[in-house]
């Protein structure tokens, strides 16, 4: 970790800020409409807030407004508080008592703070929760701080201050100079320096130029991006207005998926707020600079986050790859030069030039300068939204961000960007998070998805996943990615279904070196990352299914079978009257029996026990059966 | 003066030997089969028609991106197997009423949208995207039939046959697979009676299965309409959808 003496924690600045305490004392109620939470609900909980205030007679005490993702998503749906008390796992129907007792009383109401895994205690102020504390937070500054559709509170924090310096007291070189002082790399995946591409784009000679966000964001289990958006999107705006002034565009898009609604209509609104206060459009900051932004939404094809098919996708044609050279900083959208940032990069930029390189680049590792958000996610304590000093190991970001393992389970790996990426096992937990150390492991950073899971995850089907997810995905231009990828998917089918053959795992290994040759852009050049890290480090997993057929997690169901065991059944009937196919049987009080014959092992009557009487079991018969064999042959 | 008689020399050497070149066009001579020359399109010889459909796929994958396909095909979009169209399909592929695709026509002419967003537009008008409106766009604006049937299926969000009342999505994303997604789909393929991607006869539902939603934390979550369902199990996803089929009347199938 960074000195904490030197080092600038945006945090810090987020408890000082003016934003949303109200001026004549009073209470603000800040419910998070982020998209996990309003997944658990909470614009009910946002509704219940406003209709208790005013029937409590607190109307004129009380301001009641959403922010962007707050980060700890797994309390959502979340409130905070004007002294910063944070409320998890609210239901609209407990929000009469946070009103009374809290708002009315100045009571805060346990049973809704956040409980310490470990000492079981509960913590009432946010930035004394781990998950927080370990963060420096640079792109995500003010998600979760400000109303993410109100221009005022981002003007209040500073917001547009950075460009206003920018286009009226910086040349366009001092702007690249400043940027590529900063040592901020591309926050998509690949980490290419982004002053070194402003640069090239800069130099390109056009009449007409480009800027283009990629607000793709196809990984799954990855939505940084997404919170960004829904979250702050005048930072990216301002962003994007400074990236303008440097390379010298007048156009600029933003690419962002379809699937994102939230965020699409909250960058709507931002788009068209910032016009109407001349923050974009024909004269900026009254410099006579022009910018326009326009948005276009993907339709739902993982290989447009890729550049150039991003560009073939604005174009309006099919999203396929082109090779490259010419670079789109020379050649990109309708063949101008075109300059392609990522959302949380240039989310990052307004900070740099607010704060000067020389802030930014006192965090981070040696090549890695700055901070990387993360979506953290999986069977963790705290999952959410998280931003880490690149350079922090990988058992800071788990451990202390994260919280560590839910349910007390076993940390076994942490799946890392995505479908391009690979599984850290626990052995290489000290990693840290660079762009360098996790290419090494055979992982990379991606664009910061952090999947993590425990004993109960089979790897082998994990990979599967990763892997039938690129296929489906891969635009076909490329044999060895189109069909490699398939005879790869084939192969492992085969393994989870049981009819592994000896030399499959070589064989895997052998097609996945030719896909990553023989692949023209990244989708195929890493989509067989997750297959040849899991062989590379859980080579004993694959083993087990293809020799014992044996599914050590207990996940592959051709593999599996379900029994009670007679000494925990307490004979309640809930499974039975769950099952889907009523192959459970058993008198009450009675230990129950499952039908194997006719389970169709859906997992219901694991998920129903409340006496953990219902178990997995795997190989073990098919291991029987072997020594058997065994024994006939001796 | 040396140098003269070599090349003398040279000169007498080649007289006997046999000739290289031939007198073009007069002469023609036979190439190797593998030998690169210009594209043509292949004609049928029993119908004298070309046999190129226009797929595009040549155009997308040229290296150099030396090949344009700018007409359009005069074979028709496939038409999917009659048979196994219910009659409650037909019935929605004939209620295609053109008149709804003006507006998105005019966003065109008016604002210069893309060929995707207007396919968005579309879509969003009809739930799908009918033929006969396809064929219209491609009329109206000049782009070929072909490209607009390879961009509409090159991208997931666009569908060629009509969908039900509600389209349940479930997330399929890395921290939904792990938490059991698999097992969700399932849960609803059997409650709906019909495989994911597919609809129920009646029209009722489209069970669909989605990249990450974004909602990690809720693992696994599905959402029906404008309405989000988190941290399923396969027993409380059964729940739900036995309500929501109750509510609207749908029957299983």
């Amino acid at each position: 970790m960074t000195d904490e003496t030197t080092t600038p924690r945006p945090h810090d600045d987020a408890r000082n800020v003016s934003v949303g305490e109200r001026p004549g004392g009073g209470w603000t109620v800040k419910v998070c409409a982020g998209t996990a939470c309003v997944f658990a609900g909470s614009m009910a909980v946002y509704d219940a807030f406003v209709q208790e205030v005013r029937e409590a007679g607190l109307a004129d005490q009380v301001d009641v407004s959403i922010i962007g993702c707050h980060g700890l998503c797994s309390m959502s749906p979340v409130a905070v508080l004007s002294d910063d008390t944070l409320y998890g796992h609210l239901k609209p129907r407990d929000v009469a008592k946070v009103v009374d007792e809290h708002l009315r009383n100045g009571r805060p109401v346990e049973r809704f703070l956040y409980k310490d895994a470990q000492t079981g205690e509960r913590i009432r102020d946010w930035h004394d929760i781990g998950f927080y504390k370990a963060q420096t937070r640079i792109a995500l500054r003010d998600v979760g701080v400000i109303d993410p559709e109100s221009l005022d509170e981002y003007l209040a924090r500073g917001g547009y201050e950075a460009a206003r310096t920018a286009l009226t007291t910086m040349t366009q070189e001092q702007v690249i100079q400043e940027v590529t002082d900063s040592g901020i790399r591309g926050r998509g995946g690949a980490g290419f320096p982004t002053g070194v591409k402003w640069k090239f784009a800069h130099q390109s000679q056009s009449d007409v130029k480009y800027l283009i966000c990629n607000a793709d964001e196809g990984d799954p289990g990855a939505f940084m991006d997404c919170s960004i958006l829904e979250g702050d999107p005048h930072a990216v705006i301002e962003g994007m207005l400074i990236g303008s002034w440097a390379i010298g565009a007048h156009e600029g898009y933003v690419y962002v998926r379809a699937e994102y609604p939230l965020a699409v209509k909250r960058l709507t609104k931002a788009v068209a707020d910032a016009e109407a206060r001349g923050f974009l459009g024909g004269d900026v900051f009254g410099t006579g600079w022009e910018f326009n932004l326009h948005l276009k939404l993907g339709a739902g094809a993982f290989v447009c986050g890729e550049e150039t098919a991003l560009i073939a996708s604005i174009e309006g044609k099919r999203g396929m790859p082109r090779a490259r050279p010419p670079f789109p900083a020379v050649s990109g959208l309708w063949g101008r030069p075109t300059n392609i940032n990522n959302v949380e990069t240039w989310a990052n930029v307004p900070w740099i030039i607010a704060h000067g390189a020389a802030e930014y680049n006192k965090l981070g590792a040696e090549n890695s300068r700055g901070t990387k958000a993360f979506s953290l996610a999986g069977k963790l304590v705290n999952g959410g939204l998280a931003e880490v000093p690149m350079g922090s190991t990988l058992r800071e970001v788990i451990f202390d961000v994260g919280g560590g393992i839910k349910d007390g389970r076993e940390f076994k790996a942490v799946q890392l960007g995505g479908p391009s990426g690979g599984c850290v096992p626990a052995s290489l937990l000290d990693t840290p998070v660079d762009y360098e150390s996790l290419a090494a492991t055979g992982a990379i950073v991606g664009s910061g998805g952090m999947v993590v899971v425990d004993d109960q995850t089979c790897m082998v089907d994990l990979a599967r996943f990763f892997l039938q997810f690129t296929q489906n995905e891969s635009c076909g231009k490329c044999v060895p990615c189109r069909l490699g990828t398939k005879r790869m998917l084939e192969t492992l089918d085969r393994i989870v279904e049981g009819e592994g053959r000896e030399g499959d795992i070589e064989l895997l290994e052998e097609l996945g070196s030719y896909v990553v040759e023989g692949s023209l852009c990244a989708l195929g050049g890493t989509a067989p990352n997750p297959v040849l890290t899991t062989i590379k480090y859980f080579r004993d997993e694959y083993e087990a299914h293809i020799r014992e057929k044996r599914c050590p997690a207990g996940k592959c169901k051709a593999l599996i079978t379900y029994y009670i065991d007679p000494e925990l059944c307490t004979g309640c009937m809930l499974c039975a009257k769950k099952c889907p196919t009523v192959c459970i049987s058993g008198e009450k009080k009675q230990p129950h029996v499952i039908d194997t014959a006719e389970c169709i092992k859906c997992d219901t009557c694991r998920q129903v026990c409340k006496f953990d009487a219902v178990k997995v079991r795997s190989g073990d018969l098919v291991a029987a059966v072997a020594a058997a064999c065994e024994g006939d042959e001796g | 003066m040396l140098g003269m008689f070599k090349a003398m020399r040279q000169t007498l050497r080649h007289l006997p030997m046999k000739k290289v070149t031939v007198q073009y066009p007069e002469e023609r001579i036979t190439l190797p089969a593998r030998s690169r020359g210009l594209f043509r399109v292949v004609i049928d010889p029993s119908n004298g028609e070309p046999r190129c459909r226009s797929c595009t796929l040549c155009e997308s994958n040229c290296p150099v991106q030396v090949i344009r396909v700018n007409h359009t095909s005069k074979y028709r979009l496939p038409v999917p197997n009659a048979a196994r169209i219910s009659e409650a399909r037909l019935a929605a592929q004939q209620g295609v009423d053109l008149k709804d695709l003006q507006p998105v026509l005019d966003e065109f002419y008016e604002h210069g949208t893309g060929l995707i967003a207007m396919l968005q537009d579309a879509q969003d008008v009809y739930g799908y995207l009918p033929r006969v409106a396809l064929q219209e766009i491609s009329l109206q604006t000049g782009v070929p039939l072909s490209q607009i049937y390879g961009v509409s299926t090159f991208y997931n969000q666009f569908r060629l046959s009509p969908v039900g009342e509600h389209i349940i999505d479930v997330c399929h994303g890395t921290a939904c697979h792990v938490a059991g997604a698999v097992q969700i789909t399932e849960a609803l393929e059997e409650e709906l009676g019909v495989a994911d991607g597919k609809t129920t006869s009646d029209m009722k539902f489209t069970l669909s299965s989605v990249a990450c939603m974004g909602a990690c934390s809720q693992a696994p979550v599905m959402r029906i309409g404008d309405q989000t369902y988190g941290g399923l199990t396969p027993d409380s996803t059964r729940r739900i959808i036995r309500d929501l089929m109750e509510q609207v009347g749908a029957t299983k199938g």
